[in-house]
């Protein structure tokens, strides 16, 4: 089997690797860079819990291979503070008492930073819409969806 | 699902050519252990469950125009096959005159998953529930494949052959999906039951496209696909016809609904059974035929 | 949310909105979860054979061309280990040796350099079956006729309060015979008697199940993994490999949701019993998903008959049960579910005449494990139902007749022992209150029916008599305290609870106390397990006690130091101050190296470590034969939930408007946490109502993957749930409090089932009550055409 080396961004980063076909961006930053905030639920698109960004959009980081990233800006839950000071999304869903285990905590905490790039102002329903993707099954998810209102607030 | 799925991907090389030629001639070199990738949304899902084991997956998202998506007003809409769901529905274009094409979009899955699915893919998939197949059929869609002996278009209408079985052959590569600029006044809908609220897939889905006509008795053209009820995405010609030959009351509407339930022919799954599924088709259709009407109406 | 009032004063932060000590490293991706641990290189990946079958005979086993296999490390079967392993019931072995009972039985083992090269072993280890009939049906499984799944039951060591019945498939049948409901059937004003059936479901923890082992040369094992129990997997494991238990060592990082499912052992035996072939490397064992489907503990399904009465007035007169649990293929915690749900059968009221037959029985199905509710939300389900049914039979309001009858200070339980102080009709009536019991507003569309529906419940901590905790404190150099717990943190927020609690009884700031972890056998106190909502109370009570032990060894000294009277001395933020001298000194002066002799002349006390632990002593068995005796359980938590929902007649789906939770916990340590379980387990509770099972066909589970089995998701939530608190103090807990985690989840499918009955007057044998099960019902019952 072919490796292939890519140059890629984390989280601001710029990282280098040589990474066989078959690994996934999910199997990446958790084994070859120990970027493991990024979680495997399922790995096969339906729990979210290894959601990431890729070139600013959310996307299930079990479902995208290693050597898709060749050239990518990627961020991870790791890479959402800055300075010691947690993302307003971040703080909020604490506040808010939306974490319980936080298996789900770092793909919640990704879709929630992109809707609120793309969408400042979002809904409840454009909440809820946009958390789908992420199944928690801890904390009924209010909390976790009023902490992304009160970050919109903020 | 089987018991013994795979905690990752089986072995494959990821190959990614650089013209449309060029991967073609490897899909067709290798023809039965190649595969073109392009979300990847369904392929690592079978691939891992042990379904599917290609030698090599052919990468042709960044292939020359699969990355597109433009509008002509007197064209109309041209989406390259690589173009992500998301990007359609934030598409402007697809917001001022695909309504429906967006509400089919938006209704897949989840936003992060549909960051890497797109509508070819889900056309190509050729699954009986396909949410955007209906659209794309009622609005009259049709593929450009690169294929051996060149390019050549694919109405969607007549484009599977069967569940997961398509027109196309070993080296085709879908490159866009283009749509007509559509009828004037048209308006169009779909309703999707899934068990959950949003994310499921379809245990029916049923899309209804229509637009005024005067040329025919009703005033109306209304058509009328469904979705998870039969072997193949199903467009109910009786729905057409019912609709033009004379105004279009409530009653008629379930005469329309009541052919589209007699239309399909379901089956039990885990989703669902084949008796609440025509129940559902007739009730959906409905719903859904009466939502267009009542728009129709309005103009 | 409201607060009873009570009139004991409790000193800070007790009943404080303390945000977790956990937070911050969940939301940063910093928390560490066992997979997140890194291993290096020497990692060896395991994958298990699985059996394909419900049930057959392994005719034989060849290993030889995966051993071949070249990265191959170790193949393992069941043929070296003949150990038994078992929670109560000692029935099962780590690999299965003569038969397999159930599809995703583990056969063999691998360890191997890689995943892929582990999965190609897999493929050449060959196993040949002779299949044998199923027992796929728990009613059916007890019949004589049926094949026997283990036929020497009677050699399995059992625990004392648990009765297998060898030559069957029955693992457990726990009677209730209390007064005599056949003398009063004819009483009856109205009688009710139905079946339900509850399906198979299971916890789907976001995190799957992962296990690292590494066993060295002298023997030693390590376990990393994600548990809810780390003592007992100690305790298990070694007991079954014949190893010292204080040769095995657990270490347990943050699980990723419990529910029940990681605790006891299921899958970390596999990977201990795999690493022990390969001395020296650590060897991980990470479920699939779809694994995780097919082996991992599932709720149990269940087969339960009411029979229920009521005189003219409303008064339960007399009730018969008879409950068949699907315990699946062993039963590592069927047995204690089986008894749970029997010494609780009467549901929360009191009834004169009890007669109840709860059985145990083996099938070949996945084993059953406990979860959140350990029985009682299965029993509920349907015992609630009849008691609206009942209710309604006699024209009386369900509320109504639930206060009449519900369970108070004083009553008689089922089991014939007292109910200690409880707070159940204020949980009835506020929750009633706050649903708006007996409004009805007009549904939001032409095609919907709205309804609203309420149910109670009652759960005891169920385990064994002698379930303990252990705890201690350590003062570091500048005061803070550092506390070891052998609980789990599984989301529910038991170590920050934990920490307030020891805040609240040595006398320093919250934000002193941080907890020991991860939790390590090797270092932690010993706790049983993470289960039946025992925490906040058991091992905050040794939490109390290491604190208070800690604080006594200070004011001890203090006051020699001082030459006064401990009595005069107290702890305040940090500061030992003495209401007598007016004296004060912060602890960090005093914590490591104590304090010089009030005449200078050398020096008094030293590191101050607090120890401290909890036991119940006062738990008595049952009488076998009646189910009859003095005390069964520590106690019970109860409480109420009512739902506002409506039924879509188009499609038959339920969407659930509103959601009301209101339970007695004793006293809120911390409030915003008991409402954060109230909500989680009412959301987990409506998902089982609404979406979940297993669908088992011939024994193989149809839907084991997220795509087809479908939980609740942040668009089929309401937003509009409201937890109210009541707090009944508990005599024996700290500060009064009693555990609230899985109680949230117990009514929540008969109150959906009644709100669901008040809408379009239809109800079902059982959940899920999916849209095409109501509308279907509806059909049948002419209400839609
Ligand atoms: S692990 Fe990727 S979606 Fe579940
Ligand atoms: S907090 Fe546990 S899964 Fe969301």
């Amino acid at each position: 089997m072919a490796f292939h080396r890519i140059t890629f961004n984390v989280n601001g980063e710029l990282e280098q690797a040589d990474v066989p076909s078959n690994m996934t961006l999910l199997k990446m930053l958790r084994e070859n860079l120990a970027l493991t905030g990024t979680k495997n639920g399922c790995a096969e698109g339906e729990c979210g819990a290894c959601t990431v960004l890729m070139n600013g959009e959310p996307v299930n980081s079990c479902l995208v291979l290693a050597v898709e990233c060749d050239g990518a800006e990627i961020v991870t839950v790791e890479g959402l503070a800055h300075d010691e000071r947690l993302d307003a999304v971040q703080q909020t869903i604490i506040d808010a008492g939306g974490v319980q285990c936080g298996f789900c905590t770092p793909g919640i905490l990704i879709s929630a930073r992109a809707l609120l790039d793309r969408n400042p102002q979002p809904s409840e329903e454009d909440i809820r819409i946009a958390l789908v993707g992420n199944l928690c099954r801890c904390t009924g998810y209010v909390r976790i969806i009023q902490g992304v209102q009160e970050a919109a607030r903020i | 699902m089987s018991i013994d799925a795979h905690p990752g991907l089986p072995e494959f090389d990821y190959i990614k050519p650089t013209t449309l030629k060029e991967a073609s001639d490897f899909l067709i070199a290798h023809a039965g252990e190649a595969r073109p990738l392009m979300g990847g949304t369904d392929i690592f899902v079978r691939m891992r469950s042990g379904g599917w084991n290609d030698k090599y997956l052919v990468d042709v998202k960044c292939l020359e125009g699969m990355n597109d998506i433009s509008y002509d007003p007197h064209k109309g809409l041209s989406i390259g096959a690589a173009v992500n769901m998301n990007r359609v529905i934030a598409s402007r274009e697809v917001q001022d005159n695909y309504a429906l094409l967006l509400q089919a979009a938006s209704s897949v899955a989840s936003y992060q998953l549909r960051t890497r699915a797109t509508i070819v893919g889900n056309i190509c998939n050729a699954s009986p529930a396909g949410d955007t197949i209906g659209a794309c059929i009622l609005l009259g869609g049709v593929l450009h494949v690169h294929g051996n002996g060149g390019i050549r278009q694919e109405p969607i209408k007549t484009f599977f052959k069967g569940p997961g079985e398509t027109l196309l052959r070993t080296g085709d590569i879908v490159t866009s999906i283009h749509f007509p600029v559509p009828e004037e006044g048209a308006r169009g809908v779909y309703i999707k039951l899934g068990r959950n609220k949003a994310s499921d897939l379809s245990i029916v889905g049923v899309t209804v496209f229509g637009y005024p006509d005067v040329n025919v008795p009703s005033g109306y053209r209304i058509r009328l696909a469904l979705a998870s009820v039969a072997p193949l995405p199903l467009v109910v010609d009786q729905v057409e016809a019912i609709l033009t030959e004379t105004s279009i009351d409530e009653d008629r509407l379930m005469l329309a609904a009541e052919a589209a339930m007699h239309a399909c022919t379901p089956i039990d799954d885990v989703r669902a059974s084949a008796r609440y599924r025509k129940v559902m088709t007739r009730n959906l259709s409905f719903n859904a035929l009466k939502v267009v009407w009542k728009d129709l109406k309005k103009l | 949310m409201v607060m009873e009032e009570t009139n004991t004063k409790v000193p800070s932060p007790i009943g404080e909105n303390k945000i977790r000590l956990d937070a911050r490293e969940k939301v940063t991706g910093a928390a560490l979860f066992a997979d997140d641990i890194q291993f290096g290189s020497g990692l060896l990946h395991a994958r298990v054979k699985r059996s394909p079958h419900p049930h057959a005979r392994i005719i034989s086993i060849d290993t030889s061309k995966a051993k071949a296999l070249p990265g191959v490390k170790a193949v393992v079967t069941g043929e070296d280990y003949p150990g038994y392993i078992g929670l109560y019931l000692l029935d099962r072995h780590i690999f299965c040796r003569d038969k397999v009972r159930y599809v995703g039985d583990p056969v063999a083992g691998v360890a191997a350099k890689s995943e892929q090269i582990a999965e190609k072993a897999l493929q050449l280890i060959e196993v040949e079956y002779e299949v044998l009939e199923p027992v796929l049906d728990p009613e059916a499984g007890v019949s004589p006729e049926a094949p026997l799944l283990h036929p020497n039951l009677e050699e399995y060591e059992v625990a004392n309060f648990i009765f297998p019945e060898p030559g069957t498939n029955i693992s457990n049948h726990f009677k209730i015979r209390k007064g005599d409901v056949e003398s009063v059937w004819d009483e009856c004003e109205a009688l009710v008697e139905r079946k339900y059936h509850i399906p198979h479901i299971q916890h789907v923890p976001i995190e799957p199940h992962v296990a690292i082992a590494k066993v060295d040369e002298t023997g030693e094992v390590t376990l990393w993994g994600s548990s809810q129990s780390p003592f007992a997997q100690r305790n298990l494991i070694a007991k079954c490999l014949g190893i010292s238990q204080s040769d095995m060592r657990v270490i347990a990082p943050y699980v990723g949701g419990g529910f029940g499912s990681k605790a006891g052992v299921s899958m970390e035996a596999l990977a201990v019993v795999i690493a022990s072939q390969v001395k020296g490397r650590p060897v991980k064992l990470l479920l699939t998903r779809e694994e995780e489907f097919y082996t991992a503990f599932v709720r149990q399904g269940l087969v339960a008959y009411f029979k229920m009465g009521c005189d003219a007035d409303g008064r339960l007169l007399a009730m018969e049960n008879k409950f068949f649990w699907d315990a699946g293929a062993y039963t590592e915690y069927g047995v204690n579910i089986t008894r749970a749900s029997g010494y609780s059968s009467s549901g929360p009221y009191e009834v004169p005449n009890v007669k109840t037959d709860s059985y145990c029985v083996y099938t070949n199905h996945p084993v059953g494990g406990p979860m959140r509710g350990f029985g009682m939300p299965e029993m509920h389900a349907g015992l609630e139902q009849c008691i609206d049914e009942l209710a309604r039979d006699i024209d009386m309001d369900p509320v109504e007749f639930r206060r009449i009858n519900c369970l108070k200070t004083g009553s008689v339980l089922v089991t014939g022992s007292k109910m200690h102080p409880i707070g159940l009709t204020q949980c009835l009536e506020k929750a009633a209150d706050a649903i708006g019991w007996g409004s009805k507003a007009p549904p939001s569309a032409p095609n919907k029916k709205r309804g609203k529906g309420i149910a109670l419940m009652w759960k005891a901590p169920a385990m064994p008599p002698n379930a303990g905790s252990s705890a201690w404190v350590e003062l570091a150099e500048d005061g803070t305290l550092t506390v070891g717990v052998g609980g789990q943190d599984i989301g529910q927020g038991a170590f920050t609870v934990a920490a307030q609690m020891a805040a609240a009884a040595l006398g320093v700031p919250y934000e002193w106390v941080r907890i020991a972890t991860p939790v390590d056998t090797l270092y932690s106190p010993y706790e049983w397990q993470t289960v039946a909502s025992r925490l906040t109370w058991s091992m905050g009570n040794a939490v109390v006690n290491a604190a208070k032990d800690a604080r006594r060894q200070i004011l001890d000294l203090v006051a020699e130091a001082w030459e006064e009277d401990p009595q005069n001395l107290d702890i305040v933020n940090g500061i030992v101050v003495s209401y007598k001298s007016e004296r004060e000194m912060p602890l960090k002066d005093i914590a490591i190296y104590g304090l010089p002799k009030p005449d200078d002349q050398g020096w008094l006390g030293g590191p101050v470590r607090g120890r401290g632990n909890f036991m119940p002593s006062y738990i008595t068995g049952l009488d076998p034969e009646t189910g009859q005796g003095e005390r069964a359980v520590v106690h019970y938590t109860t409480g109420a939930q009512a739902v506002e929902l409506e039924v879509d007649l188009d499609t038959g789906r339920v969407e659930i408007l509103r959601g009301v939770s209101a339970f007695d916990v004793g006293r809120a340590i911390n409030p915003e946490l008991v409402e954060a379980q109230m909500e989680g387990g009412f959301v987990q509770g409506m998902s089982s109502a609404l979406f979940e099972s297993m669908q088992l066909k011939d024994g193989v589970m149809q839907n084991p993957s997220f795509v087809d089995y479908r939980i609740a998701t942040s668009t089929d939530v309401p937003l509009d749930l409201e937890n109210i608190i009541v707090e009944v103090p508990q005599d024996d807990g700290p500060w009064g409090a009693r555990g609230v985690g899985e109680h949230s989840m117990v009514p929540t499918i008969p109150a959906i089932a009644n709100a669901i009955y008040d809408a379009v007057g239809i109800r079902m044998e059982g959940p899920p009550f999916t849209a095409e099960k109501i509308y279907l019902a509806m059909l049948d019952a002419g209400i839609v055409k």
